[in-house]
């Protein structure tokens, strides 16, 4: 049936801004016309917009669907329902799953489950090294030849610079995006939060911030000398956004993203031992913070990707120092960051859509996805004046483990179209 | 002193109020009296069960506790898990659950993370009693120590403490140190850096060398225990080394002799590390008045807590 989406204001990404105008969408899901008064097709399903902002799907870099292998965290059916409700309209998905995605049948098979499960882009990506263990190269051609778009073994560094050395000089053969998480294993040990005044008061192990800005600094100077294209993943310290700036001045090919976790909460916000505040890289310090904040204006970081990595409540109910690193984050961030950054004015729509939508898509050799006629419908419907109530049952992902549970976000998601 | 609102759980010092920490600290002096006596029970707490659940090995401060319960002829059960059988954090819900399902009315606890004493006293109705969690805090410690040293100072407030050792890894330090902060009481730190960690409270300054700590004029020497287990790590190069910066041998006792100086120790000690077996006789020693403290001040604190299984 076609949808007839009455007196919103819709993103133009030529004149980048809001325009009021209808806009209808075909029975196959094309925006087929775009404009003011719009007459109702019949039989069209008419949608009032009045006040609400059609905006285009997000898509995000780094999601960790969980199936195969831990479905009771999340399966990519409720990964895609979370998205879907999130504002999310493609994604990448980490290949940390039970068995890691390390080959090309791998990839084949996952690409099948998405298929069968997901009525959104669910792109997938590959290990860097066999079994994500930080050993052996994992078989990259399969897996190019299957269309991942990127190499990562997400949630664990490579170790070993000179194997990191060879991954990415292998990648570069095949143009395969090169992605990694920014962690000194031998410097993080068993920490559990920031090293500093909170890992301190709290008795916990601190992770200190040169652990990631070491990993950092070694991965560019690795991109550099290999000249393999480099996407950095959750960059949290005032030191890091200036590791990337430096090396994008010199013209090194590198990218990064941060969570909208780190762009509004700090290690104060950890007292208390609420482990929904256990991420990894951990939240910092309030410099930390605004530098990344700066860093997402000026243009230093690329784009926001939530780090979805749902663990159940049950999982997260265990101490601090003991629960898995992590919460979901892809029906938060949307929300969150108009909340915290769009409403007050310190970021724009325009900067939204760039990090969450346009760049994440190019990185990763997708083209923008627009709202106009001809083009695929792939927007969601956001209310600026509403308010969204985060609680548990709010929720699709199977895991509403969030720091933002329990809290109500200004603006409200009313419908995303994909 | 106001009215003190009723508190369930003792879990850190940072929550106590002044007012709150004033009360135990003077309801523990009439239980110590009764030491002295030939019966040394109250009975305030007949009826009532205490669980003494420890997750660390522990003989001191698990005994103390016990002693402490059943001088208020409360009944003690003690729950004492082996090291070997390390209670993995997912079935932590499911313990307290079976804990819930006792009914005791005060659980003590003693666990290896930090944090676990208030996930527990969240979920029962209990008071809990953290016996040491992780790095995170050991109040009762922090309580002993603080009436130690109002014994030997009634004029405590603008007296000097100077904590050495192991601050990194010590909750004892955590906790009284605030304590003694909270009572006015200057607090500094000796240590090699990589003992003592840079987000460490703000009132606590940091000394060089033991020179720099006498040139100070501190009331009292307050020496952690090297914690030889936890140094998983190579936080300082030898034992001997540690000794013959940090320790305290007759030299340095001869200097605190000098100043009048008091020594302190949470126990146990390790000999030959940070104390030397002569330094241990140590004339104004108040290890030993320590250890007596704790049992005094845990009897105050059970007789203060109120569980909400009373309210059945």
């Amino acid at each position: 049936m076609a949808r007839l989406f009455q007196n919103g204001k819709v993103w133009d990404s030529d004149e980048k801004a809001m325009v009021p105008s209808d806009l209808v969408v075909s029975d196959a899901g094309v925006i087929e016309s775009l404009g003011s008064n719009l007459s109702v097709p019949e039989g069209a399903e008419v949608i009032d917009c009045d006040g609400c902002l059609l905006i285009p799907g997000m898509f995000d870099l780094h999601v960790h669907g969980r199936e195969p292998g831990d479905e009771h965290k999340e399966t990519l059916a409720s990964c895609a329902e979370a998205a879907i409700h999130g504002g999310v309209t493609g994604l990448v998905l980490m290949p940390d799953t039970s068995p890691p995605i390390d080959s090309g049948n791998l990839v084949k098979s996952l690409q099948d489950l998405v298929s069968e499960y997901s009525a959104i882009s669910m792109l997938p990506s590959g290990c860097l090294t066999k079994g994500r263990k930080g050993e052996q190269l994992a078989g990259f051609s399969g897996m190019a030849n299957r269309g991942i778009v990127m190499l990562t073994d997400s949630g664990s560094s490579v170790p070993c610079p000179d194997l990191l050395r060879r991954c990415m000089e292998y990648a570069k053969d095949f143009d395969l995006l090169v992605t990694t998480s920014c962690d000194t294993t031998a410097l993080t040990k068993a920490g559990a939060v920031n090293e500093g005044k909170v890992s301190y008061q709290l008795g916990l192990p601190g992770i200190p911030a040169m652990s990631q800005e070491i990993a950092i600094d070694r991965n560019i100077r690795i991109a550099q000398h290999t000249g393999a294209r480099l996407h950095l993943q959750q960059i949290s310290t005032a030191n890091a956004v200036k590791s990337v700036s430096c090396a994008k001045e010199v013209g090194t090919r590198v990218t990064c993203e941060v969570s909208a976790h780190h762009l509004l909460l700090t290690e104060e916000d950890v007292v208390g031992y609420n482990t929904h505040f256990k991420l990894a890289p951990p939240l910092r310090l309030e410099t930390d913070r605004l530098a990344l904040v700066e860093g997402l204006i000026n243009g230093t970081i690329d784009v926001i990707a939530s780090n979805h990595a749902p663990h159940t409540e049950f999982e997260k109910s265990a101490d601090f120092g003991s629960a898995p690193f992590g919460v979901s984050g892809l029906e938060t961030t949307v929300l969150s960051i108009f909340d915290g950054l769009i409403c007050p004015g310190i970021i724009s729509w325009e900067l939204m859509i760039e990090c969450y939508s346009n760049r994440p898509r190019l990185i990763v050799g997708r083209d923008p996805v627009k709202i106009k006629e001809g083009e695929k419908a792939e927007f969601f419907v956001f209310d600026p004046e509403g308010e969204t109530e985060l609680k548990r049952d709010y929720f699709k992902t199977k895991s509403p483990v969030t720091p933002f549970l329990g809290k109500t976000l200004k603006g409200a998601i009313r419908k995303t179209v994909v | 002193m106001s009215e003190l609102k009723p508190r369930k759980d003792l879990l850190d010092i940072e929550s106590l109020t002044l007012d709150e920490i004033e009360y135990v600290l003077e309801n523990a002096v009439p239980f110590k009296q009764l030491f002295q006596r030939s019966v040394k029970k109250v009975p305030t707490l007949r009826g009532k069960t205490v669980l003494n659940l420890f997750y660390e090995p522990s003989t001191r401060t698990s005994s103390s506790f016990e002693v402490a319960a059943n001088r208020m002829s409360a009944d003690v059960t003690n729950f004492s898990v082996s090291a070997s059988s390390v209670v993995k954090g997912e079935s932590l819900l499911d313990t307290i659950e079976t804990l819930q399902a006792m009914r005791s009315d005060y659980i003590v606890i003693r666990h290896q993370a930090a944090g676990v004493p208030g996930i527990v006293a969240q979920h029962t109705r209990a008071s809990v009693l953290n016996a040491g969690d992780g790095y995170h805090a050991h109040p009762t410690q922090a309580l002993l120590d603080a009436m130690t040293f109002r014994e030997v100072y009634p004029d405590f407030r603008g007296r000097k403490v100077v904590i050495v050792g192991d601050v990194l890894h010590s909750r004892v330090a955590r906790s009284t140190s605030t304590l003694f902060n909270k009572l006015g009481i200057e607090v500094g730190v000796l240590g090699p850096g990589s003992l003592i960690p840079e987000g460490r409270h703000g009132f606590m300054q940091r000394f060089g060398s033991w020179d720099e700590v006498f040139d100070w004029k501190p009331d009292a020497v307050y020496l952690l225990r090297v914690q030889m287990e936890r140094q998983e790590g190579q936080f300082f190069p030898s034992v001997s080394e540690y000794h013959k910066m940090y320790g305290m041998h007759s030299t340095r006792v001869q200097r605190m002799r000098e100043l009048g100086c008091y020594l302190m120790h949470p126990g146990p000690v390790n000999r030959g590390v940070e104390i030397t077996d002569e330094a241990m006789g140590y004339e104004k020693s108040l290890i030993s008045t320590q250890v007596e403290n704790g049992i005094a001040v845990r009897m105050a604190v059970l007789h203060w807590l109120k569980p909400e299984t009373q309210l059945d």
